[in-house]
């Protein structure tokens, strides 16, 4: 087992890839009572068109499915379902799909051997039926509906949407209504086989445990079980451009105070010479800095009583292009996009704006890893977005530097955005 | 983890010290009897506070300050517990031992400079600060109505008993908003200051005699005590007839809340069989209601219960179709009824004790939730964690039968969404 440490946290991270490629990740947390496991398959609603494991030829299947089968998961053919299983056992369990992966979970200071094993024996073992999968449907429809309902998904799906041209992180992770009702138990099972491959999966166990013996639950659980050899997924590549799909949507909804975003959509090959993870945070500090709470232009927007609420800023890439997204809440709304677009002509960062804002992200990560379920996501996130885990976020952290915010600052392009606004009906 | 209380004389110091953390979180709780007129102010107060100080003249500042220690998040709310109105205002800060020598020091400092040296001018809140929370607060109690479980939950209780404390906005009323001015606002300060009663919750790795001497140098205020008030609501009268209200919104989704009054319980049943029940019944993917109405009839997406034990309230929500009404209602009231019976098995009981067992276990790694703790200790005389464990294991199925039949029917309330009737307005 591979043991390496957490820079500036106290903390230790083992690792390990099984034969059969299922790779094992454990932080041990002796101070705590609690433990969280969590399975993951690189599999989410992005991967769409791929070639199955069973055939050469590309298929694209309905959008929506990896969600579903998430769902569909928790049925099974024998014995207890996941819920009871963990319930009986104290123990907290959960799933969820993303853009780019599906997790399974549990958390439970008790039974942690039984509770693995069973982690894994239930995500291994697939029942799908075509009366379990209508029934399901229903479900999802009110999922969907409750979606629909709130502003804020209406709004973060429709700015993705609009932004990228390509890329299906356009589409909504659970489908729509239509799509999920053209889902059947073939298709389901031609992904779960396709990507629920271990050697396209990986367990994260985070809290009070001795890795030893996490360790050896698992070697233990997988040696009798049979897989396919495990090849390379075939994926359907898309080639994004640096266009936006559309500018500007409006949506009339029901709200009293309108909600909008403004996208800045970047191609991140225009920054040379640093590393993606460099590239995202130099760009989020340089969006902090400029319209964040610490920012002029924040304070000056409230004064002016164009709006009472902070600017929100996130952002999302798929490796070639990064999406940096500014959201407010405003009735004049078509001012603070004026006011924006004027401010991005004069970005501006000083040198003791990057040392603060350093200083908060290393706080940051101190704070992040004094919860165990914090210390998972990281992990699991960091195998999802570069391939591995990044055990020295200080160093990179501390590396930061003017000289490289300001190459930044200056290749950045600001001709393709879009524009989502949910107004009042 | 050791626990101690001090009693100041004007206000309580509650220290609890353990090395498990990298952080130090402060709370400070001033609570007085709940009444309806004071709510807008009590909930403008805890925003004004966070616009400005005296040293710190606008947000923008405050931030700045906050990431030069090391992102210190503090954050205040205005909440009714009960009977009580509870103003809080919450900070969490890394420990020395992660920053610099100082931190400790640093961060009372500021947490104390924001609640005593407010940015006053002539005994008025500075008038900027005030109409930026003024603002804020209107936007915020916009935004609640546009939600619909919020907006549903709060119309149910209001359906229920308008008198009743639970059926109060802590955040306040708009038409109440107008009454505020930056001179009686100043003036609802000095009453909280001086007539509350406070508590203050300090938790980390601390030096207690250190803690204790900062505050006594640094908080320095006389309070007129007043007798404590009963915490716990109580009723004497239950409806006989159900009351049902339908009302139509422009949502996709109905949302379902169904309130029961409970009669006054023992301390051990309220602390620990209403929760067994409430669990089996409605406690999550395992329960009766989640398998009995979602699962078999796959006609929700959400459906849970709890229980409000200072309200002594419980309530069952689930976001479902408007056609799907009558049917949910009468499979919620088939599986009430098999909760009087007892039809449900010994293992459901051992599931929801070994849950909350978990859960109890688990509260020792999280510090707010082992403040959670003391402060319900202190208010509510709940017992403390070791006590729960060994408390909840006494549960049996005799209890939770018997405690169904002090569970009331109330209010029956349907927030009708209803999409196509607004178009056609």
């Amino acid at each position: 087992m591979n043991k390496t440490y957490l820079e500036n946290l106290d903390l230790s991270l083992y690792s390990k890839k099984l034969n059969n490629g299922l790779e094992v990740y454990i932080i041990p947390k002796n101070n705590c009572n609690n433990i969280y496991a969590t399975f993951s398959t690189k599999y989410g609603s992005i991967q769409s068109e791929f070639v199955p494991n069973d055939s050469y030829e590309m298929i694209k299947v309905p959008d929506g499915v990896a969600h579903f089968l998430e769902h569909k998961m928790f049925e099974q053919e024998k014995g207890a379902d996941p819920f009871t299983f963990f319930s009986e056992r104290g123990a907290d369990a959960n799933a969820n799909t993303s853009a780019f992966r599906t997790t399974y979970l549990f958390s439970g200071p008790d039974f942690f051997e039984e509770n693995l094993n069973y982690l894994l024996d239930y995500v291994q073992s697939p029942y799908f039926t075509d009366e379990n999968v209508e029934k399901e449907k229903g479900i999802i429809e009110q999922e969907i509906k409750m979606y629909e309902d709130d502003p804020y998904s209406r709004l973060y799906e429709g700015t993705l949407f609009n932004s990228f041209k390509e890329d299906p992180i356009r589409k909504s992770v659970i489908g729509t209504v239509d799509s999920i009702n053209e889902i059947t138990k073939e298709i389901l099972y031609k992904c779960y086989n396709t990507f629920y491959n271990p050697g396209n999966m990986f367990v994260v166990v985070t809290g009070n445990v001795d890795p030893d013996n996490v360790l050896k639950i698992i070697e233990q659980n997988q040696k009798n079980k049979k897989f396919d050899n495990f090849g390379v997924i075939k994926l359907k590549k898309y080639d994004e451009p640096d266009e936006v799909e559309k500018q500007k949507e409006i949506l009339n909804m029901n709200v009293n105070l309108p909600k909008c975003t403004l996208s800045f959509k970047f191609n991140l090959s225009l920054f040379p010479n640093i590393t993606l993870k460099e590239k995202i945070l130099y760009l989020s500090i340089i969006f902090d800095c400029n319209f964040g709470y610490t920012s002029l232009f924040n304070e000056q927007l409230k004064q002016q009583k164009i709006t009472s609420s902070d600017l929100e800023i996130s952002n999302i890439d798929n490796k070639t292009h990064a999406l940096y997204t500014i959201f407010f809440e405003s009735d004049d709304y078509e001012k603070i996009i004026e006011l924006i677009k004027n401010e991005i002509k004069n970005l501006t960062l000083t040198e003791e704006e990057l040392e603060r804002k350093k200083k908060t992200i290393i706080s940051s990560q101190v704070f992040m890893s004094d919860n165990i379920f914090s210390l998972n996501h990281k992990i699991v996130n960091d195998i999802i977005k570069y391939g591995k885990v990044i055990t020295e976020d200080y160093s990179i952290i501390k590396s930061l530097n003017i000289k490289d915010a300001k190459s930044v600052l200056k290749n950045m392009d600001f001709d393709n955005y879009s524009i989502f606004i949910i107004d009042k009906k | 983890m050791e626990y101690k209380k001090i009693d100041l004389g004007s206000y309580n110091l509650h220290l609890i010290n353990t090395d498990k953390f990298k952080t130090v979180s402060i709370r400070i709780n001033f609570k007085r009897k709940v009444k309806k007129n004071e709510l807008t102010k009590r909930s403008l107060l805890s925003r004004v506070l966070l616009e400005s100080s005296m040293e710190y003249k606008s947000k923008r500042l405050l931030e700045i300050k906050t990431e030069e220690l090391y992102t210190l998040s503090i954050d205040s709310s205005s909440y009714i517990s009960g009977n009580y109105l509870i103003f809080s205002l919450y900070s969490t800060f890394l420990n020395n031992k992660y920053t610099e020598e100082n931190q400790l020091k640093n961060c009372i400092d500021f947490i104390l400079q924001i609640l005593l040296n407010p940015n006053i001018e002539q005994k008025k809140f500075d008038k900027e600060s005030f109409n930026l929370a003024v603002l804020a607060l209107k936007e915020q109690l916009e935004r609640q109505i546009e939600d619909p479980s919020y907006y549903s939950s709060i119309r149910a209780d209001e359906e229920m008993d308008k008198t009743s404390s639970l059926s109060f906005n802590a955040s306040g009323y708009l038409e109440d908003i107008d009454k505020i001015d930056e001179k009686n606002l100043y003036d609802c300060y000095l009453s909280m200051l001086k007539s509350d009663l406070i508590d203050i919750f300090v938790i980390g790795d601390i030096d207690n005699e250190e803690i204790k001497q900062e505050f006594t140098k640094k908080f320095k205020i006389k309070t007129i005590k007043k007798p404590s008030e009963t915490h716990i609501l109580s009723y004497n009268k239950f409806r006989k007839r159900v009351k049902t209200v339908r009302e139509k919104k422009p949502f996709e989704q109905s949302k379902l809340i169904i309130n029961f009054k409970v009669e006054d319980l023992t301390k051990f049943e309220s602390e620990y069989v209403m929760r067994v029940y409430s669990f089996i019944l409605g406690g999550g993917p395992n329960s009766k209601l989640f398998k009995e109405v979602r699962e078999k009839n796959s006609l929700c997406y959400s459906i849970n219960s709890s229980y409000l034990p200072v309200f002594n309230i419980f309530k069952i929500k689930a976001g479902i179709n408007k056609e799907a009404f009558k049917k949910c209602v009468s499979l919620i009231k088939k599986e009430l009824k098999n909760m009087e019976k007892g039809l449900y098995d010994e293992e459901d009981i051992l599931a929801a004790k070994s849950t909350y067992i978990s859960s109890f276990e688990s509260t020792g790694d999280n510090p707010n939730s082992i403040m959670g703790t003391y402060i319900s200790h202190e208010y509510l005389d709940y017992d403390l964690i070791e006590d729960r464990i060994k408390n909840i294991d006494k549960v049996n199925k005799d209890m939770v039968v018997s405690i169904s039949k002090k569970i009331h029917l109330d209010t029956i309330y349907l927030l009708e969404g209803d999409i196509e009737g607004d178009n056609n307005e």
